[in-house]
């Protein structure tokens, strides 16, 4: 067969039928299927369109005959081109000229299109016609059976020898045609320029882990092993007193004397081979006597085949521990109090009744200008969308103006009048219409999303030094913030979280597991063993850490040394996580095409990977020649290359979440996009056998211990056997009423986040080591409010901003302070900075520059500077996270945050004074304010009010309003946003 | 800016504020040493990617007798069983070695300015750990742990040392070079629970510390008077709410940062440096230029009351060419950093001043595949130690007759922190930090002070 790939024609109208190149094939073709490839562009300056001309006409034409230069051609003579159709210039085929077939595509000038013809016959057969005719745009590989057009004849030529482009009387001479890369091919994927097919399951070997050796046992624990152990050992080691503390009766405790599948590293080998008498073991005595050398052989085969237990008769004992947070939650009854006037929710009982304990009182209502930033802040991180309206609002619309004084400061005053029973009542009032206006804004969402977002280490690339990013990583802020946003129940929550590709299908569902998604992968491990086990650690400790309060992280190495933690507990728990790994899961709009299209990628890609394998592997490379992602989309040739770069790009478009999925999940497999390292996950849905859980002695992967199956700790009872939804059953005993940690972690990080520090000041640790209740009733009537009310974390809310507790004011007293210096009993507000997010966000609101468009992609790091959107929107790119955020110690993203630090270093300040973003956020503030008022004073407290939220007092006026007689008045409202007051919570 | 006016303005406003007490009071806080410490400061060459040891500091003239054969298996036998660990294919070193200075301890002529210095140096051979990755592994080199999530040893450092000078950032880490694909780890200039104030300020040093300039359209009256407004209302705010450190604090990072304003300038501006000064750093060539800035800059910031610093120069990951590789290394950091210890020395600075040097690991004895590389090796690599009551031209500890494995003294990346904490005075068992109610200490997972580096 002839090609002529590589030629260009340039081929222009003459005003009439011509056929101005044509090619004979090197000899007649009458299989079954021809293929003929080419590209063509069509210069956009020569184009008619039907309604202003007469359109197009251009077509290529297979013969078995050269038609000449007029071709003239019989009927049956297969063309595909271009004709009009309607008012469009269209893409078509036909047989006859009085049957055309027309796809949708209009042509369109300057743009070049890969056309790809079939012409088949339905019966095989040199005398049959080429009845089946098709014509792809731009196919890919997975398209075969999708032609953009396709016609059939039975009048029709059996045989094709002459190929040719042919113009036709719309073809003007001004017209040009480009024409390139001209080849005919027997086969669709020769045409499409790739190698044979491939089974399209087959995945590189390396991408496997390889398990841990097996070995077949020989040795029996109960028969062979279990009587030496009790005639030579338990009698002293045995038991919770054993002596030197060495006990074997216990599995847990046994594996610090052996190294499992290796009998001559153990300890206990080397002590009862010992001949030292003063070492051996066991040692000599009346009744014992050192271990024959057939005993001493089969313990060695028992170690070295991996340690054979059985747990129904020494079974590890069950830890004992009265530390209040594993005790189940009681709800205690409301104590009674003196002060009963100052109860707004049952929270302020408990906060008086030790106040009155304490000898100490609450500090007076907050004014309502205070009370309205405090609450717009804390609910929604912004200092209101209306900030003067909202303390208009309270100030003047429903509470008599406090009476001002000419000269003095209004702020005693303000204080005296909110002692007074109705005033107070009627900023209550107020305040609680304003709670749930902004409990339902977006705002609110993003606020606490982002709380949780750092509970949940989110990141939008995978850290460690390739720190590829996660472009679908989004989808799960967007489901947190939509989660509070709507206030879905907490144990749902959960649930969807660490479940949720075990539950039903849903688009939602599958985001929500972006929680255990978030863990780092380093693509630069070769060890797949190490690779996956660091990335089952991060879930193991963010999950206990983030549900639970447990800093479990210590048992991975060794018991814990302070909780009721085995080392086989943390492997237990990693048990669940196991089979499950992070991955781009495309959602499920059509998912017949993402699996095709992602299966044509991985054909390609598999076919250049086994190329360069076995080229190299011939060169000499030794084994196992390993060959990266990079080397492989670097091999790829010409039309290989185009084809996987037009596959992976219609694969980008796909809705896509970066979720957690089980290798092995079974009913209907989800297409997982590739997401591409140096040194990959195992691929999904390729039949992959689910990885076992192993005990990792020491937390070194390569110690290899017994294998484990999925449980909680054992201190919280009994994990059923033989799971088949795992995850689900592990988020459904998080959030069983009986649990005693996850409602009681819950409301203590609510009650966190909107006081600063939590009634346990240690949220991310309930263990022994973590601090204990301040306020232990309290904490416990909150957890039964959580479950009784559904899990609503917005009831839970209520209660706190509604209580006169959250509402005082935070005037020192040297009384409460002599008492209770760190204010633990909430004697008054202690200020507090805010976050980065609402730091950026409200200096945003201020100078009237706040984007709010919600959700979506988020603003790449390069764009952050410029960017008016919420900080919540920021790319969270690891190890590269925008200036304005990490200035103000926003957490890294690499493990669970349950505090953020609060740091006051000079950078702040430079920041703030020095750095474009604020000197611009200054300007637009300054010119919101003189377009609100003209008057030095007036620009004054109108500065104030937008800032801080309130007027100035007599004193401040008198001195801004000197500055302002100096300097600009973008530098005094630069100042402004200097200040204290501005980036704290009042 | 003219230094006069530096310093006038470096003078505005620092006695408005009751610092001293503050000052003092933070002070107290710091734990006490517990024994003389040797060293006030600490500067740190991070060689990032992996040097090899065999090629540098660890001679080993058997690699070139058994250039070409396979680990022997009595030594293979020793070889960690950690990925990466390439038994086929030893090959020797293409770099000579020498005796030098009156120690004539040997080191390879790829560091002939370096070498120069041998007798200031305290040379371990047998640091070990078992983390091959480069990112993890440079957290375990600089915080012990390979997530990464502990604070760095400049940040334990700093905990122990306190602030010498409050213009600029106690820690600062200078990252160059870091191109390739080895991604510098903010966990070595982290904090993780300790106070933030101790962290690393990262300064890119062709730039200086960031935002440090004021606007261009701001006079600096205005600048002064604005942070006069800025005080008063703060102050009154303060008043409002009564005792709060943290708001007390935050006005003082005001004025810091003013200081700050002139000082990083001035620290940053090596217009006043001789040119012998810029010639022996080589400041003026291209392959030096950087490199000779940055460790110029170390110099200045020791010199100004900087505790720790922490200068990460990347590129040592030689896979694919050693010879390559390495010889464009050496071009780049020998000379700064024979340059700096010899600087150090003659501006008196050296003997409080530790100096270390050493990467996140080693590389194999044996070739990378069929390369001309070496791959990365934790079992068995060299760092070297200098001023700070460093005992000077000696060796510590010893690897295989291979260089693969550290076989006489192994030295964990936990006993090399230790030792860099004894140095400053702190018995690293016992410099505690309560966090969550736990007494945190540096060497959480082992470690003791490598003391023959003293004495």
């Amino acid at each position: 067969m002839s090609e002529q790939g590589g030629v260009q024609f340039a081929i222009r109208g003459t005003g009439d039928r011509n056929n101005p190149v044509r090619r004979k094939l090197l000899k007649p073709f009458t299989g079954p299927e021809l293929f003929v490839h080419f590209r063509m562009q069509y210069d956009a300056g020569g184009i008619d369109t039907p309604a202003d001309g007469d359109g197009e006409f251009f077509v290529l034409w297979l013969d078995d005959v050269d038609g000449g230069d007029r071709a003239a051609h019989q009927g049956g003579v297969p063309n595909v081109g271009v004709h009009v159709a309607e008012q469009e210039n269209r893409l078509m085929v036909r047989y006859h000229s009085s049957q055309q077939h027309f796809s949708r595509i209009a042509l369109e000038g300057d743009r070049e299109y890969q056309m790809i013809v079939r012409l088949g016959k339905s019966n095989a057969g040199p005398d049959q016609p080429f009845d089946q005719l098709a014509l792809w745009a731009d196919p890919l590989v997975h398209e075969r059976e999708n032609p953009a057009v396709k016609a059939t004849s039975h009048d029709a030529i059996r045989r094709v020898q002459w190929l040719g482009f042919a113009t036709g009387r719309k073809t003007e001479p001004t017209d040009t045609i480009r024409i390139s890369d001209v080849r005919v091919a027997a086969s669709w994927r020769e045409i499409l320029g790739l190698s044979a097919a491939v089974a399209a399951k087959a995945a590189p070997s390396a991408a496997s882990p390889a398990p841990p050796q097996h070995v077949e046992k020989t040795v029996d624990f109960t028969t062979h092993v279990l009587p030496i152990l009790e005639t030579a050992c338990f009698s002293c080691h045995g038991g919770a007193d054993a002596d030197s503390g060495v006990r074997l009766d216990v599995l847990d405790e046994l594996l610090n004397q052996v190294t499992p599948r290796d009998a001559a590293a153990s300890r206990l080998m080397e002590l009862v081979r010992s001949t030292d008498l003063e070492t051996r073991m066991p040692p000599p005595g009346e009744d014992r006597v050192a271990l024959t050398r057939q005993q001493i052989e089969t313990l060695g085969t028992w170690i070295d085949e991996g340690i054979d237990w059985d747990d129904g008769r020494l079974p590890t004992p069950v830890p004992q521990t009265d530390h209040w947070a594993f005790q189940p939650i009681v709800r205690p009854e409301l104590p009674q109090v003196t002060n009963r006037g100052w109860i707004r929710t049952p929270v302020d009982a408990f906060i008086a009744r030790r106040h009155e304990l304490a000898g100490i009182g609450p500090a007076p209502l907050a004014t309502p200008e205070t009370l309205a930033r405090r609450l717009s802040l804390n609910l929604t991180g912004l200092p209101g969308p209306r900030p003067r309206t909202a303390a208009a609002g309270i100030a003047t619309a429903e509470v008599p103006p406090p009476p001002t004084t000419a000269a003095g400061d209004s702020t005693d005053d303000a204080l005296v009048a909110t002692r007074d029973p109705d005033r107070a009542e009627a900023t209550h009032a107020v305040a609680d219409v304003l709670v749930d206006e902004l409990l339902s804004t977006v705002a609110y969402g993003e606020r606490w999303g982002r709380h949780w977002l750092d509970l949940a280490r989110w990141a939008e690339s995978n850290g460690h030094q390739h720190n590829r990013e996660r472009p679908h990583a989004w989808r799960y802020r967007d489901y947190v913030v939509q989660s509070f946003h709507s206030d879905k129940p907490y144990d749902r929550f959960l649930l969807e979280q660490i479940a949720g590709d075990e539950l039903p299908y849903a688009d939602e569902h599958l985001v929500a597991t972006g929680f255990l998604a978030a863990a780092r992968y380093s693509g630069n491990e070769l060890d797949h063993e190490i690779q996956r086990n660091d990335i089952l650690v991060d879930v193991v400790n963010t999950t206990a850490q983030t549900v639970l309060g447990l800093t479990l992280e210590c048992a991975q190495c060794h018991t814990h040394k302070f909780d009721p933690f085995s080392l086989r507990d943390y492997y237990r728990l990693q048990a669940f996580f196991t089979p499950g790994q992070p991955g781009n899961v495309v959602l499920q709009s059509d998912p017949a095409t993402a699996h095709a299209l992602i299966e044509s990628r991985w054909q390609i890609f598999d076919d250049v990977h086994r190329r360069l394998v076995a080229g190299r592997r011939a060169s000499g490379v030794p084994e196992p020649v390993l060959v990266i992602p990079k080397s492989v989309f670097r091999a790829m040739k010409g039309p290989e290359r185009t084809l996987f770069q037009r596959t992976e790009a219609a694969i980008a478009q796909l809705p896509q979440s970066w979720s957690w999925t089980s290798l092995t999940s079974a009913d209907a497999p989800l297409a997982i996009a590739p997401h591409e390292m140096r040194w990959p996950l195992p691929r999904q849905g390729t039949g992959a056998s689910a990885p076992k859980t192993y005990l990792r002695l020491r937390g070194d992967v390569k110690s290899v211990g017994p294998e484990v199956r999925p449980g909680w700790p054992a201190v919280f009872g009994k994990t059923p056997a033989g799971l088949a939804r795992p995850r689900t059953t592990l988020a459904t005993w998080m959030t069983s009423a009986d649990n005693p940690l996850t409602a009681r972690v819950w409301v203590n990080r609510i009650w966190q986040w909107h006081f600063g520090t939590g009634l346990v000041e240690t949220s991310g640790d309930f263990g022994t080591q973590g601090t204990p209740p301040s306020h232990p009733q309290l904490l416990d009537w909150l957890a039964c409010e959580l479950i009784e009310s559904g899990w609503s974390t917005k009831h839970i809310q209520r209660l706190i901003v509604g209580s006169n507790t959250f509402r005082q004011d935070s005037r020192f007293s040297p009384q409460g302070h002599a008492v209770d210096p760190d204010n633990r009993l909430l004697w008054r507000w202690r200020p507090r900075r805010l976050e980065a997010e609402a730091i950026r966000d409200s200096t945003l609101v201020v100078a009237g520059q706040l984007d709010p468009q919600a959700g979506g992609g988020s603003v790449p790091v390069s764009q952050a500077g410029r960017s008016r959107r919420r900080s919540i929107y920021l790319q969270q790119k690891r190890d590269n996270l925008p200036e304005s955020l990490t200035v103000f110690d926003s957490p890294p993203a690499v493990a669970s945050c349950s505090r953020r630090n609060v740091s006051t270093v000079a950078p702040q300040p430079l920041y703030l004074l020095n750095s474009p973003f604020m000197q611009t956020m200054a300007q637009s503030m300054a010119e919101r304010v003189r377009e609100a008022a003209s008057d030095p004073d007036a620009q004054v407290q109108v500065a104030f009010e937008m800032a801080l939220g309130r007027r100035a007092e007599a004193s401040e006026l008198q001195r801004a309003t000197q500055y302002l007689a100096d300097h600009t008045l973008t530098s005094f409202c630069h100042a402004l946003m200097n200040l204290n007051e501005f980036l704290y919570v009042n | 800016m003219h230094r006069r006016t530096l310093l006038q303005y470096a003078g505005l406003g620092a006695g408005s504020l009751a610092l001293q007490s503050l000052l003092r009071a933070e002070d107290e806080r710091r734990p006490q040493t517990h024994f003389r410490p040797t060293a006030e400061r600490v500067i740190f060459l991070f060689m990032s990617g992996g040097p090899s040891q065999v090629d540098t500091f660890d001679p080993k003239p058997d690699l070139q007798r058994y250039d070409g054969d396979d680990v022997p298996e009595s030594i293979a036998q020793t070889v960690p069983k950690i990925k990466r660990a390439g038994l086929k294919n030893l090959m020797a070193s293409p770099w000579r070695f020498q005796p030098h200075g009156e120690s004539g301890i040997e080191v390879s002529e790829l560091f002939p300015e370096t070498a120069r210095h041998v007798d200031q140096l305290c040379i371990v051979r047998s640091m070990q750990h078992r983390n091959p990755v480069h990112g993890p592994g440079e957290c375990v080199a600089l915080t012990g742990t390979g997530a990464g999530n502990r604070p760095s040893i400049g940040a334990w450092s700093l905990y122990g040392l306190g602030s010498a000078n409050q213009n600029l950032p106690a820690f600062i880490t200078m990252n160059i070079h870091s191109d390739g694909m080895q991604y510098p780890q903010a966990a070595g200039w982290g904090t993780a629970f300790l106070p933030s104030r101790f962290q690393g300020t990262r300064v890119d040093p062709r730039v200086g510390v960031r935002h440090v300039t004021m606007p261009a359209e701001q006079a600096r009256e205005d600048r002064r008077d604005q942070l006069e407004l800025i005080e008063w209302l703060n102050r009154r705010h303060l008043q409002s709410v009564g005792e709060h450190s943290e708001l007390e604090a935050r006005i003082r990072s005001y004025e810091t940062a003013f200081r700050m304003q002139s000082a990083a300038p001035e620290l940053f501006d090596l217009s006043g440096e001789t040119q012998a000064i810029r010639d022996r750093y080589g400041l003026d060539a291209s392959p030096t230029e950087l490199a000779g800035r940055t460790c110029l800059l170390a110099r200045r910031m020791v010199q100004r009351g900087v505790r720790f610093v922490q200068v990460r120069i990347g590129g040592w990951d030689a896979h694919g060419n050693i010879k390559g590789n390495h010889t464009r290394m050496a071009r780049i950091s020998d000379q700064p950093i024979a340059a700096l210890l010899g600087d150090l020395k003659q501006q008196g600075l050296l003997d409080s001043t530790l100096v270390v040097w050493g990467g996140e690991f080693g590389r194999t004895p044996t070739m990378e595949g069929r390369g001309k590389g070496r791959d990365h090796s934790p079992a068995g690599y060299t760092v070297w130690m200098a001023g700070g009551g460093v005992q000077g031209g000696r060796l510590i500890g010893q690897t295989d007759p291979l260089g693969y494995v550290a076989t006489e003294r192994p030295v964990s990346p936990h006993d090399f922190h230790a030792t860099i904490l004894h140095a400053l005075g702190f018995d690293a068992n016992r410099l505690t930090y309560l966090h969550h109610g736990r007494e945190e200490v540096p060497t959480v997972f082992g470690g003791s002070a490598v003391k023959e580096v003293f004495a």
